[in-house]
């Protein structure tokens, strides 16, 4: 009898408490009103701490090869769009040239039939003009295409030059070390995007130069600590800020404890929460 | 009195409407008009629609059709936004290549993205190519001789708002769809970007400085 009394005693109270603090609105640091007995009060006072990540992207150097049936379209339209094009002035040229020496060949010519402006003209020059253009051609390589250091070890910024990739770091996180985008916490009288640009910075071995996409953060992970640590430390949990940013100018050389990887490849080295938290800003183009 | 009659009667024979309704109308008219306001010329008289003389007179309909040439008016310059604190100011996306086909699909796939996102585009527009001349050196001697002409395309997207949250997903988008051989840059718009558009007039530009130096 007296403990459905006391539950919605408490329950009175915690409404009253979440009104007066929807009046008052006050931004921090509500006092006095703990001593409620039963009622669930989130105490804001604990705190969480703020860590800055940047998603580094190394964006794809070389176009990437047509699969087949991309192959057989695109050279559809293009037989389409010659088949339906006009002729350039040069073809034309060609053409009345060829038309003019078959004439000049015929038995029966006669130079006064020609027309004034074409009498003196001289033929065939439009196509030693082409010749010559052959001729220069032939002399002219092309390089190879560049297709990257193929078998590459992850470590390398170089590998697989037709897909988008991105940076991974080990960090040390409580008692074990795990690949996760660069972080560093959170200091007071800074911005979190000054925070990414630290992290990145801070990396060891890493010769970046970067431009950060953007002001904002584009994503955000959040995890709550166990009880035993909530209890020692008085930390609620942690958030991560994700900021993006691209790698500008010459690629990086291989820096130990950092990989580049590919987004198929994201799932054998990060866990599964954290990743599943990131993919919705990664962009799989 | 003696005179409009006779031009009535003139212009009936002329067009041959001598019927007997038409004597009857012509003395209604003349029995009907006070004297003072018979001196009036002929043209100020507008018949009614039912009168067989209605419509006399006319000939504009008989003109061809002339359209009138309309003036176009100077472009005048959208206003400039201002950055706030949650979101750019206005910007311009500038699209640049030698290839003219790829830099304007380009610039239309970002006119579309735009459209698509909710990001406001103000103006899209393009700027005047510049040709560039290769020139090589002969191989005897000091003359240099043209090899090749390149033009470079340019194309701008004008953007007026676009919220700072939205701005990294979206320059993520353009950029990893950007195509080989062309230079993509996004910088604030500024009102000399807009006087770029319009072609030098350096006569006039010489008018004014002698203007401003003789003040």
């Amino acid at each position: 009898m007296s403990a459905p009394v006391v539950k919605m005693a408490g329950r009175c109270f915690y409404q009253l408490y979440k009104l007066s603090n929807s009046a008052g609105r006050l931004a921090s640091g509500k006092t006095g009103i703990r001593q409620f007995s039963g009622a669930v009060v989130k105490n804001a006072a604990e705190p969480w701490r703020l860590l800055g990540a940047a998603c580094v992207q190394r964006l794809a150097v070389i176009s990437a090869d047509q699969r087949p049936l991309e192959a057989k379209f695109s050279e559809l339209m293009n037989q389409m769009e010659l088949e339906r094009s006009l002729m350039s002035d040069h073809e034309l040229r060609l053409l009345d040239d060829k038309e003019r020496l078959r004439r000049r060949q015929a038995v029966d010519y006669d130079s006064d039939e020609e027309e004034e402006a074409d009498r003196d003209q001289d033929i065939v020059l439009t196509q030693d003009l082409e010749d010559a253009w052959e001729q220069r051609l032939k002399g002219f390589a092309t390089q190879p295409r560049a297709r990257g250091v193929v078998d590459a070890r992850l470590e390398r910024a170089d590998r697989c030059l037709a897909e988008p990739l991105l940076l991974l770091t080990q960090q040390e996180v409580g008692p074990e070390r795990l690949w996760m985008l660069p972080q560093t916490p959170w200091e007071a009288g800074e911005t979190l995007k000054t925070t990414a640009q630290r992290a990145l910075s801070a990396t060891p071995g890493l010769d970046l130069q970067t431009v950060f996409l953007g002001n904002a953060p584009c994503g955000l992970y959040k995890y709550r600590m166990p009880r035993s640590v909530r209890d020692r430390e008085g930390l609620t949990g942690v958030k991560v800020f994700f900021f993006k940013a691209v790698v500008s100018g010459p690629l990086p050389p291989p820096a130990p404890s950092s990989l580049w990887v590919r987004q198929s490849e994201l799932k054998d080295y990060l866990k599964p929460s954290y990743l599943e938290k990131i993919r919705p800003f990664l962009l799989n183009l | 009195m003696s005179l409009l009659i006779r031009q009535l009667q003139v212009s009936l024979t002329q067009q041959s409407i001598l019927t007997n309704q038409a004597s009857a109308l012509l003395q209604r008219v003349t029995s009907s008009l006070p004297a003072p306001l018979c001196r009036l010329a002929p043209t100020n008289e507008r018949h009614y629609r039912t009168m067989p003389t209605h419509g006399i007179g006319r000939w504009k309909y008989l003109l061809p059709k002339e359209v009138p040439r309309k003036k176009r008016d100077k472009l005048q310059m959208k206003p400039i936004r201002g950055s706030t604190a949650t979101e750019y100011g206005s910007l311009s996306v500038k699209v640049s290549g030698y290839d003219m086909t790829v830099v304007e699909h380009y610039s239309q796939y970002i006119h579309n993205l735009c459209n698509r996102l909710g990001v406001r585009v103000s103006e899209s527009y393009a700027l005047p190519t510049k040709s560039t001349e290769v020139m090589l050196m002969q191989e005897q001697g000091t003359k240099m001789y043209i090899d090749a002409l390149l033009k470079t395309h340019e194309r701008i997207v004008q953007i007026s708002s676009m919220t700072a949250t939205l701005c990294p997903t979206f320059m993520d988008v353009v950029l990893q769809n950007q195509p080989e051989g062309v230079q993509l840059s996004v910088k604030e718009h500024v009102e000399r970007d807009f006087l770029e558009r319009f072609k030098a007039r350096p006569q006039l530009e010489g008018l004014m400085a002698q203007v401003n130096q003789r003040d």
